[in-house]
């Protein structure tokens, strides 16, 4: 019985593949990938690379799928702790399946394997989140988030005694350089005898190992700490030591209440409304979008009681000045961890220069891996 | 006190009761789970069904999620029919998908036909110098190969780990740490929308079949794992086979690696086994050992992933959620093996009955 | 009813799938009576004495202890009930004394109260005459004084009904006779006694009521004083059976394997054999006698390149065999085939049908990667046919064939491959009578046909009858080879205990 059940079933395997291959071609071609969508037919999908509930990077994006879907009634699915390996392209290929026609992919390494399903799928548009390839139908999409970490490096330059502040930081990529640079130059910009010390944990989202690293942190003497990860284990480090932090994508404050000062979040709901508003009419086109605070998709939370005094109004300045674009926070002199100078006085980096970020300024401590 | 009595005896039909059973318990438990997430457990059964099969898109993917399943658990197979407790096959996967990779990222220009028999056999090797490891050190140290294989796993994770890291880190990544992606020649092709790696699995379960049941080597293999001194008695080399059938569990686990990381992932990652190493030990334990049991139960379990995987967008189940249900579901089959070797004698039955006469 | 009855078992049936291995099987056991229970195997002896203490549950029919009718389900049951079994193979922890393993398993108290257990165990030994050491440790123990220990601890925890499972098979005659006075004394003392055997003299020595099994049916429950053993015989096997062995004489001897001051040491540093030497002639059967572990397995295995030889020659037609391998041994066309003891953990894969058990020690002769069955399924057939196995078929499994059945696969199989030596341990343990006279039948053919034997055996008496010489061992040492012809019992026992004064006269004789 079991062998003829087994043979059957090998048959059928078999006979179902030779099917299934026939027709897969057709289906692609010949979609006008550019026709307005009807409200009905619309299903955006969202990737995660953390659960919804990790109170940080992948809440935030939730957060804003929700937006979506109550400012324009449209459909949206999502699915979360997706790793940043081969399953993101079985993920991307299952939501287009149940029948996605706009994907949100909303971690770094996940940027491959969206290059390679959006070939596969002309007739789907997908927006991938801060990494920077771009086809007719990919988009890549950011925040000048160092803007506001310079926001939050002045709070903490101010807040800290030991002029030792912690940083706990996920991989040795760009946009986490960026960060950790801006921060420090915000931290120095009001306590220039501070040091910012860098501890990676090579994982986004991982609430034991992050909170270890912050304590780590605090053990070499940090009374602050920051962060580059998507939850909040360092505040609860934070708050268990008693000392002082600085989160990071939501606001952290109930994490750690008597901690937490402010934090440089995400604002994705606008973007991602305007973006699925422009496929429904047909006018989406794809873009490497890098929005600033000026377009509210990157911020600094409202600044807590624990935050030093006068922070706030030094804040307030720098974001005025950043807003009117008097101020773009990589701007020289700026020197790197050697003490030579990398941007002249009066220079600025420009986009792609900081895209590309691989070097520290001075203040950091801490290694990048090449 | 409840006890336990081995069951001395059980019939074919009893067995198959017990099983059913199992899967309608299990079905009804995790339902009860469903409900309490708030949606009807028929619909999230029905969808996990048309998530498995609802399209040729969706049996693809089931079958893909077959293939490395099934290889693997071949591979485990032949270990355990030496009673060699062969819990490595994730680090055998590891060491395979390292070493084909390894001519996939040095030897792109090759063409196709050549790069990629390089690829197999590389994984071949890899996958079985890494089982042969702790087989030596069993037959000549009488080590325990449960603890050891174990302990590889975690090695050669970290060997990968090591590499995507360090020396092998893609420079163009601009510090994201992967591996770089393998050339077109070093990807397998696909037949019917699938890659090749269904055609070579169905291959490896006529061969292994044949092997075992047909060849000298096979037979060999058989006597060793029913009794060693036997295998003595009729004049085998007791240490030869058991190295010989290692070779060849770990030999299937790393063409398990190799396909996965050359038709899946597209280069080198800790992610290349997924968990599978681990997976086929129990579809490997639920077939008996039988290669063409190991393809139902291989398929029955890939449905259960991705049937899993589907319902979490369809219903917007948290992952965890999913991963309870599969747990449950497995948890019933597998506690239903108990109930076939075991009795169990409740208190109220237990102690000595004074009939009255 | 009687209240002289201690158990009454009244149509017990009891079904395990589809076999039927008791039907409607009545027994009793009276106070102060040693009960025989005989059968051939798979008669349903087991089976009955199992639901007697506890192991099974009878699917009907009912069990009286004294007159009170009980359930038992489980082994502590049948002990509270009064019923204690000593199975065959014991149960004790090797690394406690007798003491500590009389007392192990009993839960009642945490506090060894040492003293007053040693007293409680001398009175037991004292009024049932067991001698025994409270304080020696098991490993230490000969078979014999384990055996006492297990028929101590049942004691202890209050048994009056003792069931013996082939109490004698590993026993010496001196140690037998001992056993056979405590189970008087415990008759006396007003207990039940039940052994199980298939030794007719035995039942006759010792019994005073003998119940007959056949096919799991009762035949019949005689007293001992009113039968025979042919008699006795006749009801087992269900026709006339001839009891006597033959001793065939052959003319042709010459030696052909010689064993010379063979000595081999075991892992734990003890010489298992120490300095052997014999000679094992064509057409003739060498008997070996000895206590168990004596050094009977390392012998054999020394002979079949299984056992490491430390040092000394085994001369095989004028070649040394040492340091060869068991395939090198088996191919090198010395055939040479080694019956072992253990029949499902050494000469047969037990899962494994009989075609592939066939196969076992010829498949390296074959050329090529693939096995070729086809050759061993007609063996196979042939041998069923020949030897007149009883299987549902050559694909059944083996381990589920009868102990009989599965002597006849192994030794069929070693004949077949026309041996010139053949080796063959205890090859009728635990067969009955039919089988173990098909056996020695088998024997004497391949005596006849110039075979040089070397038959391990623990029953004397068929040794005697059988063998044409008899080499006693202990402790590893040969304590003399004497002529079976113009020996006794009593000698061979003598000898089996270490006493070398025959030694001399041996050589006489020789």
């Amino acid at each position: 019985m079991k062998k003829v059940i087994s043979k059957l079933l090998v048959g059928v395997l078999a006979v179902s593949m030779m099917v299934s291959g026939c027709s897969t071609a057709k289906k692609l071609a010949n979609v006008d990938s550019n026709a307005p969508v009807a409200k009905e037919e619309m299903k955006v999908g969202f990737i995660y690379v953390g659960p919804i509930g990790d109170g940080g990077w992948t809440y935030a994006h939730n957060e804003a799928r929700l937006y979506v879907e109550e400012q324009l009634g449209v459909q949206t699915f999502y699915k979360e702790s997706v790793p940043e390996g081969p399953e993101v392209e079985k993920v991307l290929k299952d939501m287009i399946d149940q029948g996605a026609n706009v994907i949100f992919a909303t971690s770094f390494g996940y940027m491959d394997y969206v290059e390679k399903v959006a070939k596969q799928y002309p007739h789907i548009k997908f927006l991938h989140c801060s990494g920077y390839k771009t086809a007719d139908n990919m988009s890549n999409y950011f925040g000048r988030m160092y803007q506001a970490r310079y926001l939050s490096g002045i709070v903490a330059g101010m807040k800290t005694q030991s002029d030792t502040i912690g940083y706990v930081a996920a991989f040795e990529i760009p946009e986490v350089i960026r960060g950790i640079n801006a921060f420090t130059l915000g931290v120095r910009s009001v306590n220039p005898d501070a040091k910012v010390v860098v501890r990676w944990t090579h994982t986004w989202y991982d609430p034991a190992k992050e909170k270890e690293a912050a304590k780590a942190l605090l053990d070499e003497g940090a009374d602050v700490i920051a962060q580059h990860q998507d939850t909040a284990g360092p505040q609860q480090a934070a708050e268990e030591r008693g000392v002082w932090s600085v989160g990071y994508n939501t606001d952290m404050q109930a994490t750690a209440p008597q901690a937490y000062m402010t934090a440089p979040i995400w604002n994705w709901g606008p973007y991602y409304a305007q973006q699925v508003q422009a496929v429904m009419e047909g006018t989406w086109k794809s873009e490497s979008y890098w929005g600033s605070m000026n377009e509210e998709i990157v911020r600094l939370a409202p600044l807590t009681a624990i935050a030093p005094e006068g922070s706030k109004e030094k804040v307030a300045e720098m974001e005025g000045k950043i807003k009117d674009n008097s101020f773009t926070v990589f701007q020289g002199p700026i020197k790197d961890q050697n003490g030579e100078v990398k941007v002249e006085e009066g220079q600025q980096m420009t986009d792609g220069e900081m895209l590309s970020f691989d070097w520290f300024v001075e203040g950091v401590v801490g290694k990048i891996e090449k | 006190m409840i006890r336990l009595i081995k069951k001395a005896d059980i019939s074919q039909s009893q067995i198959m009761t017990i099983r059913i059973m199992a899967v309608f318990l299990s079905l009804f438990t995790a339902g009860v789970f469903i409900l309490f997430l708030g949606h009807n457990p028929f619909s999230v059964y029905g969808s996990m069904m048309s998530g498995s099969f609802g399209s040729l898109y969706r049996l693809q993917e089931t079958i893909l999620k077959t293939i490395p399943l099934l290889i693997t658990s071949l591979g485990i197979a032949v270990a355990f029919r030496m009673k060699f407790w062969n819990i490595g096959a994730e680090g055998q996967i590891c060491m395979g998908a390292f070493c084909a990779s390894f001519f996939a990222l040095h030897f792109s220009e090759l063409p196709s036909l050549i790069l990629l028999p390089i690829m197999m056999v590389a994984g071949i090797v890899g996958g079985g110098v890494w089982a042969l490891i702790p087989g030596v050190f069993k037959a000549y140290f009488g080590t325990n190969e449960t603890l050891f294989t174990l302990m590889m796993n975690y090695i050669a994770l970290k060997w990968i780990t090591y590499l995507q890291y360090g020396p092998w880190k893609d420079p163009d990544a601009l510090g994201f740490p992967k591996i770089k992606n393998f050339s077109e020649s070093a990807i397998l092709p696909n037949i019917f929308g699938i890659h090749i790696g269904w055609i070579i699995a169905l291959l490896l379960v006529a061969i292994m079949h044949f092997f075992i049941h047909y060849t000298k080597k096979g037979y060999e293999i058989t006597v060793v794992g029913e009794s060693e001194n036997t295998a003595r008695y009729a004049g085998m080399d007791v240490k030869k086979v058991v190295l010989i059938g290692l070779l060849i569990s770990g030999g299937l686990c790393g063409i398990t690696g190799m396909i996965q990381a050359s038709a899946i992932s597209n280069t080198l990652s800790v992610e290349v086994s997924g968990g599978v190493g681990f997976t086929a030990i129990i579809t490997t334990w639920l077939s008996g050992l039988s290669a063409p049991m190991i393809v139902l139960i291989s398929f029955l379990f890939a449905i259960l992933v991705q049937g899993g995987s589907f319902i979490q967008t369809a219903f917007q189940i948290p992952q965890s959620a999913a991963q309870m249900l599969q747990g449950v579901i497995l948890f019933f089959v597998l506690g239903s093996e108990f109930f076939i070797q075991y009795q169990v004698i409740f208190p109220w039955n237990q102690y000595m009955q004074k009939e009255e006469n | 009813m009687n209240t002289n009855t201690l158990i009454k078992m009244e149509n017990i049936t009891k079904r395990f799938g589809t076999v039927l291995a008791n039907k409607n099987i009545n027994f009793s056991v009276k106070q102060g009576e040693i009960h025989a229970l005989l059968g051939e195997n798979g008669a349903g002896k087991s089976t009955l004495m199992n639901m007697l203490s506890g192991i099974y549950t009878p699917d009907s029919g009912s069990i009286f202890i004294r007159d009170q009718k009980v359930r038992l389900s489980s082994p502590r049951h049948a002990i509270a009930a009064g019923i204690g079994m000593i199975h065959q193979h014991f149960k004790l922890v090797e690394a406690l004394s007798a003491k500590e393993n009389v007392i192990a398993g009993e839960k009642k108290q945490f506090f060894l109260h040492s003293k007053k257990l040693s007293a409680r165990i001398k009175e037991i030994s004292q009024s049932f005459g067991l001698e025994l050491d409270p304080d020696k440790k098991i490993y230490t123990m000969s078979v014999g004084e384990k055996q006492t220990v297990e028929i101590l601890k049942v004691l202890y925890r209050g048994a009056d009904i003792l069931i013996l499972d082939e109490p004698t098979a590993v026993l010496t005659a001196q140690e037998t006779v001992q056993l056979f006075s405590i189970l008087r004394k415990m008759k006396n003392a007003g207990c039940g006694v039940i052994i199980i055997t298939h030794k007719l003299h035995e039942v006759m020595e010792v019994s005073d009521r003998v119940t007959v099994l056949r096919k799991g049916e009762t035949v019949a429950t005689v007293c001992t004083k009113e039968t025979t053993p042919k008699a006795l015989t006749d009801l087992m096997v269900g026709r006339s059976v001839d009891l006597s062995i033959q001793r065939i004489e052959t003319t042709h001897k010459q030696s052909i394997l010689e064993i010379k001051e063979v000595t081999v040491v075991d892992e734990e540093k003890v010489k298992v054999l120490n300095n052997v030497s014999f000679t094992l002639r064509t057409g003739e059967i060498l008997g070996v006698a000895g206590v168990a572990g004596s050094g009977q397995k390392a012998l054999c295995e020394a002979i079949a390149g299984l056992q490491k030889v430390n040092s000394g020659k085994i001369i095989y037609e004028e070649e040394d065999i040492v340091g060869k391998t068991p395939k090198e041994i088996i191919q090198k066309g010395i055939s040479m085939s080694f019956i072992p003891e253990d029949r499902l953990g050494m000469g047969l894969v037990a899962s494994m049908d009989m075609v592939d058990n066939l196969i076992l020690k010829e498949y390296q002769n074959q050329k090529g990667f693939v096995l070729d069955r086809k050759p061993a399924q007609k063996k196979a057939e042939h041998l069923i046919h020949k030897l007149n196995i009883q299987t549902p078929g050559i694909h059944h499994p083996v381990r589920q064939l009868s102990g009989g059945n599965i002597q006849k696969v192994l030794l069929g199989r070693e004949i077949d491959l026309n041996p010139r030596v053949l080796i063959t341990v205890y090859p009728v343990r635990g067969l009955d009578v039919g089988s173990s006279y098909m056996i020695y039948d088998l024997l004497n053919e391949q005596k006849m046909l110039g075979v040089a034997i070397l038959y391990v055996g623990e029953d004397l008496d068929v040794l005697l009858e059988l063998c044409d010489r008899i080499l006693v061992l202990c402790d590893g040492r040969v304590t003399g080879i004497v002529e079976a012809h113009s020996t006794n019992k009593e000698q061979l026992g003598f000898m089996m205990a270490g006493e070398e004064q025959w030694e001399q006269e041996v050589e006489v004789v020789d």
